[in-house]
Parts: structure tokens; sequence; C-alpha cells
């Protein structure tokens, strides 16, 4: 086949076949066969390139957990209460402990169930804790009663039970949060904060929302701790026709209770757009990444290019076109940049994936999803393109006559 | 050399393209043509309003009064969905323009003043319903815009004021 194609190509250039010159492209194998030519130089850029692209993945992942943390930790059926002077920072937040009732005697827009209303008033604060083996962490207490998971739909106890007088129940990112070990928080084992010696009664999960990374104990109990009579919020699961307009109508009204609501996803959506800066700077940090790898990709392919300039011109001599020994060297920046993508996202699958990341407000998983896939994959073609394009266009601009002669 | 620097200068470009609309912040919502000739407009001012905190001092629970005030008080003064929003005393200063405050209608720097000069203005439809349509789209008003506000009183024992309004006239300039 390659005979019969250069046999064509050569009776193209000599004069005799005035025809034109057959549209040839450069077989698949060549571009292959000629990375496995350098094996060395090959498996440097294949690593240079996989470490890029996981950094990619890393980055990204990073941001989709943030994302996927703030934006699913809403409930959009749910209304937050709290105090107008907090500066959208529940633990600053202090309402009067009569507020709950005083909301539900005023305001019929509670689902109720069995007879009780779905309505959570929590006490919410960051505090020092600590472990037996392990040195003091910051970590983030939420004092709940028995109706929390009636408004906090997500909460799923995994291991344990819910806390009994003096327990805790720990969510399943609190490790990564106080910076201690998994093991340090098994149920039974003893955990301080507040001068007080807790027992840990449960684990739980809340679909990767904020609150994975948090500690729940009972309402009076954390209060009875912190000498604290107020609460910081009071979370109201809103019947279906009901609208949250209706308890801000009743917030604005009672100005001297200085309250404040707002839908639990606008909340989270606020708490978002004040990370806004980080997820750009994250972006910025994706494409100095990414710059980063087509430099890699460019200074290996104009390795690889200078080294074969008579090869390029022996090429274009026995009839192939420019376009396809462009086509063919820009397959070859593809087919490296296309398994370092590979590597890298196995990688990152295997070792990154749900890794716990300590932030300020708590701690969230790094998520490899589908957009971290797809980004993290296309920025790894795009540095095959971009890597291979300007040496395989400058290789291809040399005269065939002085290109031959080159040593 | 020169199709690499042309690349990083396009997607250096570009970044920045996209960065700027992504971060250009959201116009102010000018009052709108439809909420000028909504029902709940008056076309003049009805008179002897009283500024809200004599409002406050004087009125009784089901009174009829017109009230005047400024909308604000809060960040937030305009209940989304509902018609709602709270009205401040036109004799409380709000930050100047040249103070740069992006909030000037939340009275930050008076907070104790707005307390006692404060009230909710809800607009009710002919049973004393609420009207469950955002105040901005029934009213050509923003924030700090100064409101005339016709309806009852409402009072309750912590000396919070309520107008039901059924009739609004806005001043025109800010």
């Amino acid at each position: 086949m390659q005979a019969r194609r250069c046999a064509m190509a050569v009776c193209a250039h000599d004069g005799t076949n005035q025809g034109p010159i057959p549209k040839m492209l450069l077989p698949f194998e060549y571009a292959f066969r000629n990375l496995s030519r350098r094996p060395v130089r090959t498996a440097l850029t294949l690593f240079a390139l996989s470490v890029v692209i996981l950094l990619v993945f890393i980055v990204v992942a990073f941001i989709r957990g943030l994302e996927q943390s703030l934006g699913d930790s809403g409930d959009p059926e749910v209304v937050l209460v709290y105090s107008v002077n907090s500066e959208d920072n529940l633990e600053n937040s202090s309402i009067a402990a009569r507020t709950p009732a005083l909301l539900t005697a005023s305001l019929d827009g509670a689902l109720e169930r069995f007879g009780i209303k779905h309505v959570s008033p929590e006490l919410v604060l960051g505090t020092r804790v600590s472990s037996a083996n392990d040195p003091v962490g910051l970590g983030l207490l939420r004092g709940v009663t028995l109706n929390a998971p009636l408004v906090r739909r997500a909460i799923r106890l995994e291991e344990g039970n819910w806390p009994g007088p003096g327990e805790v129940m720990a969510g399943k990112l609190v490790a990564a949060k106080l910076g201690c070990d998994e093991s340090s928080l098994a149920v039974g084992n003893p955990i301080d904060f507040e001068g007080r010696t807790w027992r840990i009664s449960g684990r739980f999960a809340a679909g990767g929302t904020a609150y994975e990374a948090e500690l729940w104990c009972r309402l009076e109990d954390f209060q009875s701790a912190t000498k604290r009579q107020d609460l910081s919020l009071i979370a109201m699961l809103l019947k279906p026709q009901c609208s949250a307009a209706e308890v801000e109508l009743f917030c604005i009204e009672r100005t001297d209770l200085e309250l404040r609501a707002i839908r639990e996803t606008e909340y989270y959506a606020s708490l978002e757009q004040h990370y806004q800066p980080v997820r750009m700077l994250a972006w910025l940090v994706v494409w100095l990444v990414s710059a980063a790898g087509v430099f890699t990709g460019l200074n290996m392919m104009y390795g690889a290019v200078a080294g074969r300039v008579r090869e390029i011109a022996t090429l274009q001599t026995i009839g192939y076109r420019r376009r396809a020994i462009l086509l063919s060297l820009v397959q070859e920046g593809v087919l490296l940049a296309a398994a370092s993508s590979l590597v890298a996202g196995t990688i990152a699958l295997i070792l990154f994936n749900g890794l716990a990341v300590r932030f300020t407000m708590g701690a969230f998983a790094l998520r490899i999803d589908s957009i971290s896939i797809l980004t993290g994959c296309g920025v790894g073609l795009l540095l095959g393109v971009l890597g291979s394009l300007p040496p395989a266009l400058k290789a291809l601009r040399t005269e065939v006559a002085s290109a031959l002669k080159a040593i | 050399m020169r199709i690499v620097f042309t690349i990083v200068v396009l997607c250096s470009l570009l970044t920045s393209l996209l960065t700027s609309i992504g971060c250009q912040p959201n116009k102010e919502k000018a009052p709108t043509a439809r909420a000028a000739g909504s029902a709940f407009v008056l076309a003049e001012e009805p008179g002897e309003a009283i500024p809200v905190g004599t409002a406050k001092e004087s009125t009784k629970d089901g009174d009829d009064v017109v009230v005047l005030g400024l909308v604000g008080g809060s960040t937030k003064p305009f209940v989304e969905g509902l018609a709602a929003f709270t009205i401040v005393d036109p004799k409380v200063p709000y930050c100047a323009d040249e103070e740069g405050c992006p909030t000037p209608w939340d009275y930050c720097c008076q907070i104790d003043a707005v307390r006692q000069n404060i009230a909710t203005v809800k607009l009710v439809d002919s049973s004393g319903k609420p009207v469950m349509q955002g105040a901005r789209e029934l009213l050509p008003v923003k924030e700090l815009s100064t409101v005339v506000v016709q309806g009852i009183a409402k009072r309750d024992e912590q000396g919070n004021l309520t107008i039901a309004a059924h009739h609004v006239f806005v001043r025109p300039g800010k």
C-alpha cells in the first residue's frame, strides 16, 4: 500500500504524468510508530502532559466540589429565619428563643404532619474541638432538636444513633474539617468542646452538602454548654402551596424582632457568590496550568520535529502534501495528549475523587464528575493540537531542497 | 513562535472578555412602564401626608392614613413575590452619594433612628389580602424612591406600623 502510494507520488512529480497530485494522507500507523521510535522522549512527554492534565482535573474538581457543596445545601422548600443584623453569617445571628413559637403561631406556612410543625430551631457556632489523640481544630457545631431531620431532608444517619444527652453526631467530612484522623471520630469515642467531654453517638451523611462538615448535638445541651438562651436560626419547611414571601412579610412587619427570612437556596446562592473570587482564581489556575501544558507540548514537538526535517522534506518530495504531513504531526501530538488525558483521568478518579478538602465554611469533597472529565480531557486534547501545530508549521515552511541537505 | 504568541494573546483576550461579561454588575432595575399604569398608582399626590415617624406616634389601629416615606430600611426593602416594602421617615439621613456606599437605602449608620421611623407598606386587593406580585412590577419604585402611601394603619402591641395600602403616589426624582 505504502509502495503504491509512493509510486503514485513519484509519478506525479517526474513530469510524465500531468494529472493532479493525489490527495494522500499519511497512514495512521505512521504517527503511532513515530511515537514509539523515541520511547524515552515519548514517555517523558507523556508524564509531563499527564501531570499538567492531572492538575487541571484537580482544580476543576475543587471548583465542582465547592459549587456542589453550596448548590446542593439549599432546599427550595425551606426558609431560614435569622437575625437581620447577622450580615448573612448564621454564626453571628442571635434571635430570641421564643421566636419559633411566635412564628408558628403567626404564620400558617409551615408544613405540619401528625401534629408536628416542620420547624427546626438551631444554634450554630464555630468552636475549638479536640479529640483524644488529635490536636485542637476549629469545628462547626449545630445544636438541633428532633425536628431537624424533618426539615433537613438530606440527613441520613449512617452509623450509630441520634445524639442523646451529652452526645454528638459527626458528619462524614468532620475529620477533614478538624484535620484529625477518621478513627478519632468513631462511634463511642470522646470529643471535647466548650469545656465538656461529649460522646460520639453516630455518623451521618447529608448528600454532599455543607452539613457533612458539622457536628450535631441536642439544642438544650449545646445552649447549656455555651451558656446561651438564644438561637441562631429557624429553618422552616413550607407547605407546598405556601410562599416564602409570606414569611418574609412577617419578618418585615415585625420590625421589633429584627428578623430576616430567606429561602435556603438563595442563602447558599449568596454564599456561592461570596466565593466567586475563589472560583475565578481557580479557573485562572486552570488557564495557567493549561498554558504550561501547551508549552510542554510545544517543547516536545519542536524537539521531535527538529530532528525530522529531512524526513518531512522526503515525505514532501515523494508526493505527500504539506497538509497531510501537518495532519500527521498533529495526530502525533493528539495521540500523546489523549493517552495523557486517560492516564490523568484514571489517577484523578482513583486517588482524588471524593477527597475531603478543608475550607473556611467547613469541608467539601473533590468531585471528578462529568464536567471535570469533559474539561480535563478537553484541555488535554487541546494541548495536543496547540502544542504540535506551531512546530509542524515551522518545519513545513523550510525549503524542501535545503531541508533534504539538513544534518 | 509568532503563532504561539498570537494563540496565547487570543486566549487571554477571550478569557478577559468572558470574565468581564460574567462580572458585570446587575443593572439597577428601572421602574417599568407597566408599573406606572398600575391601578395602585396615584396620578396626583394626596394632601396632608404625614411622615412615618409621626404616623408611628399618632395613628391607631384601623385609622385611614396618608404616610410619606422613602423606600428603604434594610439592604433588601422589597419582598420578592409579594407587593410589600418598608419605608423610612425622610428626616432620617442616609449615606450621601459621595460616600460611595453601595446600599445607602439600608441606613447602616442610622440603625437606632430607623427603628423608630420605619413602617411596612403592603399593597392589598379589594378583599384586604396582600397582592402576590412584586411591588416593583406594580409601582414605578426603586430603593430610596419617595412615596406617599394611602391606606389603613395596622398597629400591634410592639408599636410596629403596617399600612395596608390601596394607592401609592411616587414622587418624581430619586
